[in-house]
């Protein structure tokens, strides 16, 4: 672990089963650092929030765990295997990056990540397993329904149906909730951690509302090109220097949230 | 059926509707994939690129007739580096297009006019508006020939280059060769493009890739019947087109053109979402 790492309460790894572990991950493009040293474990089950602010690193980080992006250095681990495939990992993409004029419907959606292609049609056996996977995430009305048409809390749960399809041991949701309303996020974390414990899922939460997820996350890491700081939620919250580490304006914003948060909790 | 019969009687006709139908049902085809992932302006590029190519084999002393082998590699350069550039992500693909675009029409320019004066004369004008009532055996076999193969690996990848085109990302994850579909999907575009300038012209062949999937995706409810739709549209713009021009005595890509625009604004009114 490099410079200024805060290493609070976090997993003993004899004792627990570890699903995800980064070993000494670091990416710089040209001269610019992005990643530096970034080392951290999940055991199986738990529900870690990995914040930081923008620019923080955390999109580079999240692809080189998916195995999109190469890392200069270090390994990732996930459920004893180097590569990410849609088995080992259950991806929920950022809303934003969702294409929308695609004529598809929630069920071809779920149904190609069972299969790796793009179904011509949905088979009897397919159908079962989506309508499974459907319901596990309160969503069994969106069968049938055009992606195009979906409100953002609908087009979430379709996507974490998808995610959850092929029985991963490990969930990744990339700002899941941006761009849903404040009720529908709630619910949405909610729903997520239900599934994390009945499943025993480990789960990586990125955001940069730490207050929006302390509640619910097991664990908190927070990200700025190195990880800064891991641990329970309360210790992060009452880890004062975090918002001021680098005394930019995200920091103001990340002091408000970390204020309202405690206010909640 | 005189109006059908009359027209198809003579064997130009009938070898211009054949190429037409053919390339018209091609074009759409792989327009599907190209119109979806934001790319409406490459047909054009391409095509524009195919003009520097075939410029290219005219100032080297090939006949126009032959021009389109050199076309075809200058072309797919054209398009892997499009594809090259796309992937790096510095670059959206309009402007990779763009400046690819430009670059090798500028050249084809300047490769006709670097000519020997006294190399045969060569109208500007076909080239760009091909003449698919001038379409020879010869060319036909060619078609035929790229629509086979096309035809072939379209079906072979459809079902994972539908997925990559979906989101890249989630189809990588999912195990799809996303890297080697974008630059197959390009190459593909780009022989299909040259063998279809060839014979429908420079301007025509972007409308014939761009018109029928736009169309298709503003009605189709499903990729695989948004396909469908678009290749029975750019054939029957193109069996439609070459009828009508013969009978209505006016220039036949114009108003192979003009027939797919009106299927398109007819899509446009009665699109459901």
């Amino acid at each position: 672990m490099s410079r200024g790492s805060k290493i609070y309460t976090i997993p003993d790894r004899e004792k627990e089963e570890i699903v995800f572990e980064v070993a000494n991950i670091s990416k710089r493009f040209g001269d610019h650092v992005v990643l530096d040293d970034v080392s951290f474990f999940i055991p199986k089950g738990e529900f870690l929030c990995l914040c930081g602010p923008n620019g923080a690193g955390k999109s580079t980080f999240l692809k080189i765990v998916l195995g999109l992006l190469d890392a200069d250095t270090g390994t990732v681990e996930i459920h004893g295997q180097r590569r990410a495939n849609s088995k080992l990992v259950g991806y929920v993409p950022q809303r934003k990056r969702f294409h929308r004029d695609f004529p598809a419907r929630v069920e071809e959606l779920i149904a190609a990540n069972l299969r790796g292609k793009w179904p011509l049609r949905v088979r009897a056996a397919e159908k079962k397993a989506v309508e499974e996977a459907l319901e596990r995430v309160g969503g069994s009305h969106l069968y049938g329904k055009m992606l195009a048409g979906l409100s953002g809390g609908e087009m979430q749960r379709a996507f974490l149906a998808r995610a959850l399809v092929t029985h991963p041991p490990l969930l990744i949701l990339d700002e899941p909730t941006a761009g849903v309303d404040v009720s529908g996020r709630e619910e949405f974390i909610e729903i997520l951690y239900q599934i994390s414990k009945s499943d025993e899922l480990a789960a990586i939460l990125v955001s940069h509302h730490l207050g929006e997820v302390a509640k619910t996350a097991e664990r908190v890491l927070y990200l700025q090109n190195h990880v800064v700081a891991w641990g329970l939620p309360d210790e992060l919250l009452g880890h004062e220097d975090l918002a001021v580490l680098k005394g930019d304006i995200r920091s103001t914003r990340y002091d408000s949230e970390i204020r309202h948060a405690k206010e909640k909790r | 059926m005189d109006w059908l019969t009359e027209p198809l009687s003579q064997g130009f006709m009938q070898r211009a509707m054949i190429c037409g139908v053919l390339v018209g049902g091609l074009c759409a085809a792989v327009g599907v994939f190209v119109v979806q992932r934001g790319l409406s302006f490459i047909g054009d590029g391409l095509a524009h690129a195919a003009f520097g190519g075939i410029a290219l084999g005219l100032l080297l002393d090939v006949s126009v007739d032959h021009s389109h082998w050199v076309a075809l590699p200058f072309t797919v350069f054209v398009a892997l580096g499009i594809a090259f550039v796309l992937r790096s992500g510095r670059l959206g693909g309009d402007v990779a297009t763009g400046v690819f675009f430009s670059v090798s029409f500028a050249l084809g320019v300047l490769f006709l006019g670097l000519r020997p004066p006294d190399a045969p004369i060569v109208s500007i004008e076909t080239i760009l508006f091909g003449s698919i009532l001038a379409v020879s055996p010869t060319d036909l076999y060619v078609v035929a020939g790229v629509t086979a193969a096309s035809a072939a690996i379209l079906l072979g990848t459809w079902t994972r280059l539908a997925y990559s085109t979906f989101d890249k990302d989630l189809a990588q994850l999912s195990g799809v060769p996303v890297a080697l579909l974008d630059y197959t999907l390009l190459a593909l575009t780009a022989v299909i493009i040259v063998v279809s300038v060839k014979t429908v012209g420079v301007v025509l062949v972007s409308s014939f890739i761009v018109i029928p999937a736009a169309a298709a995706g503003l009605i189709a409810r499903s990729v695989v019947r948004m396909t469908a739709l678009a290749v029975t549209l750019g054939i029957a713009g193109a069996g439609g087109g070459l009828i009508a021009s013969f009978h209505l005595d006016v220039a036949s890509g114009a108003t192979i053109i003009l027939g797919l625009g009106a299927m398109f604004f007819f899509a446009l009114i009665i699109a459901r979402r």
